[in-house]
């Protein structure tokens, strides 16, 4: 047998065992979905329970695709993909920032100040058509960008853990952005602590228009994707950030710029995380109104993590995360689970993917099987080659 | 006047919940476990708390569910990153999405449950009679200032400063600190002495989970009235920085800690003077970043001192000979 067929087999090997692998990690989390919806359940008798957990794992399961009726529902499976929008880019920026091994969870700090800058663009900075919204989204990216160098640096420079200081940039964020919606940006005529509206060039134009906010964000998330899947596997600063990822000693032995990289991964991450933000701002909004943090920034981490901190398969990822996110809050309203299972969702998918350990005697199992097929074969080529002579 | 008794009164009630944690992540560290998701778990401990408080009528039962809960969250933890290898970060990270909205999943499900109807909050459970006691302290009390800032506290925050000297005690008196500090130095080698990596690792974990929970407590059953989202706030991850200002050792992270303690309580007083709370509550955030980099710059330094000062005394030893 030659070589290549042979990396072919255990190619194929790993692609099986990825996939059984997988499909275990979502079967335990819907079992684990199953038994919570079972207790949360409102009704008196077990059978009652059953058929409420029924209709509810219905409504989690396919309830994104289809309606109630049956037929196809173009406006949920849309706003599955709408929702898809800013984790594809705080799992791009989770991918490139975690390939380096640099925790940083800022993504979520990023993407709320991402959101906020684009709007001050959108309602302050008088440019027209076209121009309005690339600034805005520019500028969403170098702001973000600016604050991930605050980690990214002191990490490189003084060693200090890039994860804590992330995290407390995340409240700083936060909280500085309230301060200023309460007291100088506000929309005073309004009720609720809201900004002005944006100038109506700012928006980003919808791709179809049923309320869905599917906006052309979308499509430049895609090609985030493929951009940044380029530079990852395709430019020597992307493989140089995987490398000091995997082997951070040998990077610095073998010349490699491993503080650069430190920095360079992390403001990445802060341009991609940004331009999440300010994509999701004016595809779906028109005024300025966040009081916390959104959340994407987590999910993005789950984004990643599924996707193997591979960029190509974040789009993959992301769906299932929106679909998944998408079924939580159909479920809630037609069958009166509370939404945030998708938390605890989240939570046990991520721990099983993450978990190397976790089968690796199945995959031991195919290996040795694997090798005991090909002893076989070549046995049997031995006796074939024995008879000729 | 600015800082009277009231300011650090209230100081050390702060840093209590905070010094918890940070004990768990002391112990933590000493073994080689970075526990980040010890705010979910302060999460988790301060909901079950808080609930069965409320069911027992009595505080001490609630206690000992909180920290036995954190114990078990932890051990879960401990099972995904030992045994199944998930990178301990990210375990710590899945805890904590279950400490944010996991926790809301499960308050409005008991309580839909229990109560009749789903509740996004326990705090209408908890009545001052289920709080856990605060206590005078009797000849202390009588002292004039003294007496004011550290009589009358809550029995947990009196624990979580007996405890920083009883950790001193368990990593630098017992066989199984001695035990734990050389796991978290060189696991090989204390594995080729035949200590169980292991059963260390479980143990450091579990005693962070504790820590976490009796946190947990002290926020939901103490600070505040009964559960709610994310009233923990971060301090988990401030505990995490306490930890690393203080050089990982029980006093200098305590110190650290009333460090956090003392810019919150300073927030609070600030904005009690009318300054809108959302310029004051990043304050601890911010004193955290400043603080790590202050510990790195000193750190540095030191280490560079003692090059130089390694170096010249290589040269003189050269030079006399």
């Amino acid at each position: 047998m030659s070589n290549k067929s042979l990396l072919k087999l255990s190619k194929r090997r790993d692609l099986i065992f990825t996939i059984v692998r997988s499909a275990a990690a979502i079967a335990i989390a819907l079992l684990v979905a199953m038994l919570l919806i079972f207790v949360s359940a409102d009704a008196g008798s077990v059978s009652a329970k059953l058929a409420l957990t029924a209709d509810a794992l219905r409504q989690l399961l396919i309830g994104p695709l289809f309606k109630n009726s049956g037929a196809f529902s173009v406006k949920n499976f849309s706003d599955v993909l709408a929702s898809m929008i800013p984790i594809m880019f705080t799992g791009l920026a989770t991918c490139v920032m975690f390939s380096a091994n640099q925790f940083n969870l800022g993504a979520e700090g990023g993407i709320m100040l991402g959101a906020f800058v684009s709007a001050m663009v959108a309602i302050y900075v008088p440019l027209p058509g076209v121009l309005l919204p690339v600034v805005a989204v520019l500028a969403a990216a170098a702001s973000v960008a600016v604050m991930m160098l605050i980690p990214a640096v002191l990490k490189a420079k003084l060693g200090v853990s890039e994860m804590v200081n992330s995290l407390m940039l995340n409240y700083v964020v936060m909280y500085l952005i309230k301060y200023l919606m309460n007291s100088h940006l506000a929309d005073k005529s309004k009720g609720q602590i809201m900004s002005y509206p944006f100038q109506p060039q700012s928006a980003i134009p919808q791709l179809i228009d049923n309320g869905s906010k599917l906006s052309w964000g979308f499509i430049i998330g895609l090609v985030f994707v493929v951009l940044t899947a380029l530079f990852m596997y395709r430019t020597r600063w992307g493989y140089s950030i995987r490398m000091i990822g995997i082997n951070q000693p040998f990077s610095m032995y073998s010349g490699m710029n491993v503080a650069g990289m430190v920095v360079l991964s992390q403001v990445l991450g802060g341009v991609l995380a940004g331009m999440g933000g300010g994509i999701e701002m004016l595809g779906r909004y028109t005024t300025f109104s966040w009081s916390a943090l959104p959340g994407y920034g987590w999910t993005g981490i789950t984004v990643a993590i599924l996707a193997g901190n591979n960029p190509a398969f974040v789009p993959l990822a992301a769906f299932f995360m929106a679909y998944l996110d998408k079924g939580c809050s159909l479920m809630s309203t037609y069958c009166g689970v509370p939404s945030q299972l998708i938390d605890i969702l989240q939570a046990v998918i991520f721990v099983f993917f993450a978990a190397e350990q976790f089968l690796s005697k199945y995959r031991q199992k195919l290996v040795v099987k694997a090798a005991q097929e090909e002893l076989k074969q070549k046995a049997a080529a031995e006796t074939a080659e024995g008879s000729v002579k | 006047m600015f800082f009277n008794t009231d300011f650090f009164f209230s100081m050390l009630r702060i840093t209590a919940p905070i010094l918890f944690a940070t004990l768990g992540a002391v112990v933590g560290e000493k073994a080689g476990v970075s526990n980040i998701g010890l705010d979910g778990i302060m999460m988790i401990s301060a909901l079950f708390g808080s609930l069965t408080t409320y069911w027992s009528g009595s505080w001490l039962v609630g206690l000992t569910v909180a920290v036995l809960i954190g114990i078990l969250v932890a051990l879960l933890m401990g099972f995904f990153a030992f045994n199944l290898k998930t990178d301990i970060i990210l375990v710590g990270i899945a805890i904590n999405m279950i400490g944010s909205g996991g926790t809301l999943f499960l308050v409005k499900v008991i309580t839909d449950l229990t109560e009749g109807k789903a509740m996004a909050s326990t705090t209408s459970l908890i009545t001052r009679n289920l709080q856990i006691p605060s206590v005078q302290i009797p000849i202390l009390r009588n002292i004039p200032i003294l007496g004011d800032i550290l009589s009358g506290h809550c029995l947990l925050t009196y624990l979580a400063f007996i405890l920083v000297f009883l950790v001193w005690v368990l990593l630098y008196r017992t066989p199984l600190g001695l035990n734990i500090r050389s796991v978290g130095e060189n696991p090989n080698a204390a594995s080729s002495v035949g200590v169980s990596v292991l059963k260390i690792r479980y143990i450091a974990i579990a005693f962070g989970g504790a820590m976490s929970g009796f946190g947990g407590a002290f926020m939901s059953m103490y600070y505040a009235m009964g559960w709610s989202q994310d009233m923990v706030a971060g301090r988990g991850f401030i505990a995490l920085a306490a930890q690393a200002m203080g050089g990982g050792e029980p006093f200098g992270s305590m110190l650290a800690a009333l460090v956090f303690g003392f810019a919150q309580a300073l927030g609070i007083k600030v904005s009690s003077k009318g300054i809108d709370s959302n310029l004051v509550s990043p304050i601890p955030y911010l004193v955290t970043i400043l603080g790590l980099v202050v510990f790195a710059i000193v750190a540095r330094q030191r280490v560079k001192r003692q090059h130089s000062a390694a170096a010249l005394k290589k040269t003189a030893e050269k030079n006399s000979k």
